[in-house]
């Protein structure tokens, strides 16, 4: 007989994790087994490019202390993949043969990386960068002077190109795209990361794709790009894109065409499966439809709420939207939202400032859908929770680009909620105190 | 746990709770030496003024803390016994996320160790946080809950 568990969780990454820990703030009892296929505790995926660049050690890329699981009194099956599930059973089944019974589960399944059919690329041992595998790849790869070549400029290959630049490899990148980062980023805070990046010694080509691949040994080869231009490169990393993991779930029989389908509450249409995090297809409160935001703190979140409802707690997903940190040679930038709207049915405000920092934010109609900041981005948050809020900023408007926008500009019955809104019974301690009482 | 209330009507805009919060934070605890001979700490408390209005704002420590909950290393973290959200400069990568997520513009990066410690955590070596003792309009009150 397989032994019964209340919850089962696939992955163990920022959606499961952030899931346990919820339903455990709520049942401090159920049974909760994990699944990881990795062969790691949970570690902090993002962080693998510090870990390159020698900015952090080891023991830095944990996302939870040693003894994690134990605390939580979570069943932790490390480097254990899970084949199948049966959905009407209750029923999974790992590679090792194991059969388990779970009343609740989670498919928390992540993403993978999406390679492209390059005619050439099978003869060539390439690289990804999404695992610390890789990370322990690209280290032992860029431990003698190499010429790396990276194909896509998204966050995943600019993170790939700083990490091997600081290892001091010869670093070129290779964009379809007109610019890098196109989807974080806008044309303007585009073109600062480029300039960074160059002054840096990051060759970027964009506006091209590599056409063919010839393979030289030891993953060593040849790119012949578009135009007819070649380049040898010692390592050759593929980062064009990341696609939704969805086998287990397709195999569970759920349509995953854009990735898992959920309800409000992070429900999938087989009862008891839950989906939260890169696998998902979950609300965008900008879009105002399902998207996928691949992105840590969206997993986090997504993975909470479906801990939550999995123990019984009936508490809404708030939904999220596309946002992103980033960090190049120094150039911080931030944005959110819509930072590159798609017709002219918005409104754009933004300022250069002498010192060359840049702030831009997007309306639509009287509400603000998007911000993005480079330089000076300490209060940019503000900006973020008002478009997650869809907040109408008419009466603010001229304050947006300033970098003192706060509270100070909103209505102060707005202020005031909000500022004490986390600590409801403070204002009537207040209110108490000066009447004396 | 304590929370710190600001009490706009009360703020004259002086600024003393930034300097005091700086001095707190800096290595001798003198404010001499932290503003002139030592690396000055990032203020964990901002004042926002506008015209005649004025208040000084820090981390709220929130409840649903959002900062928490998208932070990437796991360095910022809610203490369950405290309820102060706090940041650990170990594990802290400056990714500036929390700065992102933040809904009051609460976490300031430290640039020169490139981790974003700027945030208020509450003076867990004082009975009463500095920029509370030290507001001479009582325009900052500190509230058990
Ligand atoms: C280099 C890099 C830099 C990044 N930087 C940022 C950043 O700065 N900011 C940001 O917001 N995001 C960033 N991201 C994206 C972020 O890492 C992801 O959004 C996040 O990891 C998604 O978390 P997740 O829980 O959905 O799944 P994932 O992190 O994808 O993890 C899923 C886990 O599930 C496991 N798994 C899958 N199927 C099975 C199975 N059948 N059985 C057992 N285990 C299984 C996988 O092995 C994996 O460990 C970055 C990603 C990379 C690769
Ligand atoms: S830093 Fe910001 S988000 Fe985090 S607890 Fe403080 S106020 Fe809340
Ligand atoms: S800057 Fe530090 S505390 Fe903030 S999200 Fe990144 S790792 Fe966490």
């Amino acid at each position: 007989m397989a032994a019964t568990y209340d919850y089962a969780i696939v992955g163990n990454s920022a959606a499961a994790i952030n899931a346990c820990e919820a339903i455990r703030g709520v049942d401090r009892e159920g049974s909760i087994i994990l699944f990881g296929e990795e062969k790691y505790r949970c570690y902090s995926r993002p962080l693998i490019s510090y870990l390159v660049a020698g900015q952090i050690e080891s023991r830095g890329m944990y996302y939870r202390p040693s003894g994690f699981y134990r605390s939580m009194g979570v069943e932790f099956r490390k480097g254990t993949r899970v084949e199948e599930v049966h959905a009407a059973r209750k029923t999974l089944t790992t590679d090792g043969k194991e059969k388990v019974k779970w009343r609740r589960l989670l498919l928390a399944t992540g993403f993978k990386p999406f390679i492209p059919p390059v005619p050439g690329l099978e003869e060539i041992d390439y690289l990804t960068f999404v695992s610390w595998d890789d990370a322990r790849r690209m280290l032992a790869r860029t431990a003698r002077p190499a010429r790396v070549l990276i194909v896509g400029a998204g966050l995943i290959g600019m993170k790939a190109a700083e990490a091997a630049r600081a290892r001091g490899a010869a670093v070129t990148v290779v964009e379809k795209m007109e610019r890098v980062l196109p989807q974080a980023l806008d044309a303007e805070a585009s073109r600062m990361v480029w300039e960074r990046c160059r002054e840096a010694g990051i060759d970027i080509v964009t506006g091209q794709g590599v056409a063919e691949l010839e393979s030289r040994g030891n993953g060593k080869g040849r790119a012949v790009l578009e135009d007819g231009g070649e380049m040898d490169f010692d390592l050759l990393v593929m980062a064009v894109g990341v696609r939704p993991r969805v086998e287990l779930a397709e195999g569970a029989g759920l349509d995953c065409s854009r990735g898992i389908e959920v309800d409000g509450h992070q429900r999938t249409s087989l009862e008891g499966v839950y989906a939260a995090g890169d696998a998902v297809n979950a609300m965008d409160v900008v879009l105002g439809r399902p998207s996928i935001n691949a992105l840590w703190p969206v997993a986090a979140l997504q993975g909470k709420y479906a801990g939550l409802n999995m123990a019984g707690k009936e508490v809404p997903y708030p939904g999220c939207n596309s946002m992103n940190a980033v960090e190049f040679f120094g150039l911080p930038v931030l944005s959110a939202g819509i930072v590159n709207p798609p017709d002219d049915g918005y409104e754009v405000i933004s300022r250069r400032s002498d010192a060359g920092d840049y702030r831009k934010v997007v309306l639509r109609g009287e509400v603000l859908v998007g911000m993005l900041v480079a330089g000076r981005i300490e209060r940019a948050g503000i900006l973020t929770s008002l478009i997650q809020e869809r907040a109408n900023v008419r009466r603010v408007k001229n304050f947006l680009l300033e970098e003192a926008f706060g509270h100070i500009h909103l209505p102060r019955s707005v202020r005031q909620e909000r500022i004490t809104e986390t600590a409801a019974g403070i204002m009537k301690a207040e209110a108490a105190r000066d009447k004396g009482v | 746990m304590i929370r710190i209330v600001p009490r706009e009507e009360y703020c004259i805009g002086c600024r003393l709770c930034e300097i005091h919060c700086i001095v707190q934070h800096s290595r001798s605890k003198n404010i001499i030496k932290a503003f002139k001979s030592e690396r000055r700490p990032v203020k964990r408390v901002e004042v926002e003024e506008e015209g005649h209005v004025s208040f000084a704002l820090q981390c709220r420590h929130c409840d649903e803390a959002p900062c928490v909950t998208a932070c990437l290393s796991g360095a910022m973290q809610k203490d369950p016994r405290t309820g102060a959200v706090v940041n650990d400069p170990e594990r802290c990568v400056g990714c500036w996320t929390c700065i992102l997520v933040c809904p009051f513009g609460a976490v300031r990066r430290d640039e020169a160790e490139h981790k974003a410690v700027g945030k208020c955590d509450l003076c867990p070596d004082l009975e009463v946080p500095a920029c509370v003792a030290n507001c001479p309009n009582e325009a900052l009150l500190m509230v058990e809950e």
